[in-house]
């Protein structure tokens, strides 16, 4: 009690101090609150990130988001996207695509090199394109991305020229993503090993040192010379280093962020979210993915959704719009389409995805499903309306889990008994793999609409030997098939965009999806940090504008 | 043959009897327990579903093409029969090969050196701080009157009962949140220990506070201290040379076994913390049913255990006189 007493005492002269030196140097404050300052050198952030550890710091080697947000830092594409979804120059500065659409010549941005030492050239390009279709690299996001290229060659020492065995109108966003990052051919002929170890790139920072299971640091890139054309500064970075953590329980993360430890933490959830936006020293970014909406995918291949009415009684008896407002407290918009926001052509279809547990009664009976067993489910011919459905609990936040118990329960009232089945990653690809699911949810980020080939062509359906396949919803439709295929070659843009649109309308009216939310991608950031912002393209932050205040 | 039975137990008696006899004895079980480890850690892991390949290649947003998911395959051996696989992995493990990591890309034993010391310092400071505070509360309780033993008591139940991630979260939010005093992450100081070190140390305390209590209670009216009593000796002397010895006793045999729940309770900790260690590594090699790594932790935690047990039957014969005459 004393001592309270004494801080209560002593507080009041400090503010009677303050008042009187306020009076005294006449207002002064405004004056002296410091206006804005231009960016300071120096410094290490500190990222901390709830993603896996990554197992290898090259992008080209698998390809998965955690190791696309760490290396953003330190490697660099030919071309990048801005805000408004136009491509824009990086390391290539100009490129030009033949009549047929089958050649693109890339002209690489003068005085650029790796921090190797070598220069940029259209041998490295070369040497990165082989890198990814080599299948000793095990490339997939990258391999995939490529397909269509059948050939490189190097037209002179700045300009390389890539051949396709078709045309792709998804090249140059493909191209855009950090799994198809340029690397040092140098770097690229070490063993993979020491590859993974520390990737050589062209970007502002570079990797040091690597502690497995511990942190990343990487340092700044003193020569460096080439941001993409939408950044904010030109030269090297402002910060000396980023330490990049790894800090997987989503309440430390959030606690180190607000004790000082950090300066940037990933993955946020929405109840932490919601926390800092009353305060005002945390910064919150929100950058959702490109590519795919989060979706549930209902499983045309076999029974029950393999009747048109049945899925839509399904859509027609989940309450999504009432439990994303709960679960995510206003920091998930409710989408309509199949494309995520961040795509230009996102077609959203509202109308499509009312909550009409009525309807969807009437739509069960007239598909024959008329009676109810002692649950209060459906039943036909002996067979209840059960709907199994493998939540992947490292793809799911935990409100996205709660979300689908919502769902599952508003559905219940409709008569569907939907079977949620946690699982970890690998047991998830299992059961996708053995057709063993009728609902599923996965992520799909790339640039650019071409995400709707890959979810939607009966080409990626079940059958590739390793099991995994993409198509969830086993979408089979020739009519889709064709206008994907078209669009995936067409470069003119207002066509591309006619055949998408048509492509995104009957994939939403066949209600092969439920629609749910943007893939959500919330970064916040402490005080000190300035300047950072999330690269258009597949919305991995970016430090390299960024300084400590 | 019962007679030849009954002889083997008491050749083992005997041997158990002696130090060195101990120790051949214990050797020779350690050996058939960690080959038991190695087996059923394998065939658990494999039976889990889901195939390393995938998990290799196929992070979030990833999709794995058939070529990359082949040439993983052949490079780990994973399109042997798992029985071959089996065989094979036990085969390096008898030459001491802990074999390389199907994710890390890394041998597992320098991997498992590098973590091996981050858990450990973890372990032996939980363990000495759990001792210091079981002692303070089972020697203030048992003196303290009837309030302090129903205060000692109750404490040691409820903090026995604490699980660890509930408690490391209430001491992020009370330490570093609210206060703001210590680290809620490891960091290159020793400041980053406090919270995870008494995450374990706390319920640890608990369950040995309420063994140490009781048995310095039933020491405490032992003939033993009624003699020295009338022997006049002082009571700060009987408590801390007499019947603490005694008391300390089934404390240490439990000591081996909080050795392993130590362990255990680094993979929650160390993740919470954001700390390096055996705990997280064992975590996520599961994850991605990175065979070598998870049978390679067990092995080193049951090789652990193992020693501790030893360790703490060797103290206990220090502490108790009557099992070294005998």
């Amino acid at each position: 009690m004393i001592a309270s007493g004494h801080t209560h005492r002593a507080s009041r002269t400090v503010a009677g101090l303050v008042a009187a030196g306020l009076l005294l140097t006449g207002c002064a404050s405004p004056a002296e609150s410091p206006t804005i300052e231009g960016p300071v050198t120096g410094g290490t952030l500190t990222y901390a990130s709830g993603d896996a550890e990554p197992t290898c710091l090259d992008p080209h080697v698998g390809g998965n988001y955690p190791q696309a947000l760490v290396s953003t830092q330190y490697l660099e594409s030919l071309v990048s996207r801005d805000a408004d979804g136009k491509i824009i120059p990086w390391l290539a500065d100009s490129w030009t695509e033949s009549a047929d659409g089958l050649d693109w010549e890339f002209t690489l941005a003068d005085g650029v090199s790796f921090t190797d030492g070598t220069p940029l050239d259209a041998s490295a390009v070369q040497a990165n394109i082989a890198h990814l279709q080599d299948p000793k690299t095990g490339s997939s996001t990258g391999y995939l991305a490529l397909q269509k290229v059948t050939g490189t060659e190097a037209v002179a020492p700045n300009v390389v020229r890539l051949t396709l065995g078709e045309p792709d109108s998804a090249l140059l966003e493909s191209l855009s993503q950090p799994w198809l990052a340029i690397e040092s051919k140098q770097a690229l002929a070490r063993s993979q090993e020491e590859n993974c170890a520390a990737p050589v790139g062209t970007g502002p920072f570079q990797v040091k040192t690597w502690v497995k299971q511990d942190s990343i640091t990487l340092v700044r890139n003193d020569g460096y010379s080439s941001p993409p054309a939408d950044a904010a500064h030109s030269g090297p970075a402002y910060l000396d280093s980023i330490v990049w953590r790894f800090i997987p329980d989503s309440a430390s993360r959030y606690a180190a962020l607000q004790s000082g430890d950090v300066d940037v933490i990933d993955n946020a959830q929405p109840d932490t979210i919601v926390q800092t936006e009353k305060g005002d020293s945390i910064r919150h970014l929100d950058a959702p993915r490109p590519g795919a909406s989060n979706r549930i995918e209902l499983n045309s291949g076999r029974a029950p959704f393999n009747d048109p009415l049945v899925r839509e009684a399904f859509i027609r008896s989940a309450n999504v719009d009432d439990a994303v407002a709960s679960l995510f407290q206003g920091t998930a918009t409710r989408s309509y389409a199949a494309l995520s926001s961040a795509e230009s052509l996102a077609v959203p279809r509202p109308e499509l995805f009312g909550y009409e547990p009525k309807d969807a009664g009437t739509l069960l009976d007239s598909a024959g499903w008329t009676k109810r067993d002692a649950g209060g489910y459906r039943v036909k011919d002996g067979v209840r309306l059960t709907v199994t459905f493998p939540v992947s609990t490292n793809q799911s936040i935990p409100a996205e889990q709660s979300l689908f118990e919502q769902i599952q329960a508003t559905a219940k009232k409709t008569g569907f008994e939907v079977r949620l089945v946690p699982m970890d990653l690998s047991s998830w690809y299992t059961a996708l793999g053995e057709n063993n699911y009728d609902a599923v949810s996965a992520p799909y980020t790339k640039v650019g609409p071409d995400v709707l080939r890959i979810l939607f062509h009966s080409a990626g359906i079940v059958p590739a030997p390793s099991g995994y396949f993409a198509n969830h919803a086993q979408v089979n439709d020739p009519a889709i098939d064709a206008l994907l295929t078209e669009a995936g070659q067409v470069t003119d843009a207002s066509k591309r965009k006619a055949l998408y649109t048509d492509a995104q309308n009957q994939v939403l009216e066949g209600y092969y999806i439920l629609p749910l939310y943007d893939q959500q991608n919330h970064f916040l950031l402490g005080a000190k940090v300035t300047g950072a912002r999330a690269l258009p393209t597949v919305s991995t932050p970016t430090f390299y504008d960024a300084w400590l205040k | 043959m019962p007679d030849a039975a009954a002889q083997a137990r008491s050749t083992l008696r005997a041997l158990r009897r002696s130090v060195p006899g101990l120790i051949l004895v214990r050797l020779v079980g350690a050996g058939f327990v960690l080959w038991m480890v190695a087996t059923l850690t394998f065939f658990a892991v494999r039976l889990i579903p889901g195939d390393p390949a995938e998990a290799i290649l196929g992070g979030p947003g990833s999709q794995t093409s058939p070529a990359a998911l082949a040439a993983v395959r052949a490079e780990y051996g994973l399109d042997l029969p798992v029985f071959t696989q089996y065989l094979a992995q036990l085969g390096r493990l008898v030459t001491g090969d802990l074999g390389r990591s199907y994710a890390l890309n890394q041998d597992v034993a320098p991997l498992l050196a590098g973590q091996l010391g981050g858990t450990l310092l973890l372990a032996v400071l939980a363990l000495a701080v759990a001792w210091l505070l079981a002692l303070v509360l089972a020697t203030w309780s048992t003196r303290g009157g009837r309030f302090a033993w129903f205060l000692g008591s109750g404490l040691e139940i409820v903090s026995a009962a604490l699980p660890h991630f509930w408690l490391a979260t209430a001491l992020i939010v009370l330490f570093s949140v609210w206060l703001g005093w210590l680290p809620p992450v490891s960091t290159a100081g020793p400041a980053g220990l406090v919270l995870p070190v008494l995450t374990l140390a706390v319920p640890l305390a608990g369950f040995l506070g309420q063994i140490m209590r009781e048995s310095l209670l039933a020491a405490l009216e032992s003939p033993f201290v009624l003699s020295a009593r009338a022997r006049g000796e002082g009571e700060r002397g009987i408590r801390w040379v007499h019947a603490l010895r005694h008391a300390a006793l089934p404390a240490i045999s439990l000591s081996g076994w909080a050795f392993g729940s130590l362990i255990s309770g680094a993979v929650v900790v160390e993740t919470i913390f954001a700390r390096p260690g055996l705990g997280r590594t064992l975590l996520n090699a599961v994850t991605v049913r990175d065979v070598p790594v998870v049978v390679g932790t067990v092995l080193v935690v049951a090789l652990g255990y193992i020693l501790m047990t030893l360790l703490t039957d060797l103290a206990q014969r220090l502490a108790d006189p009557r099992l070294r005459t005998r």
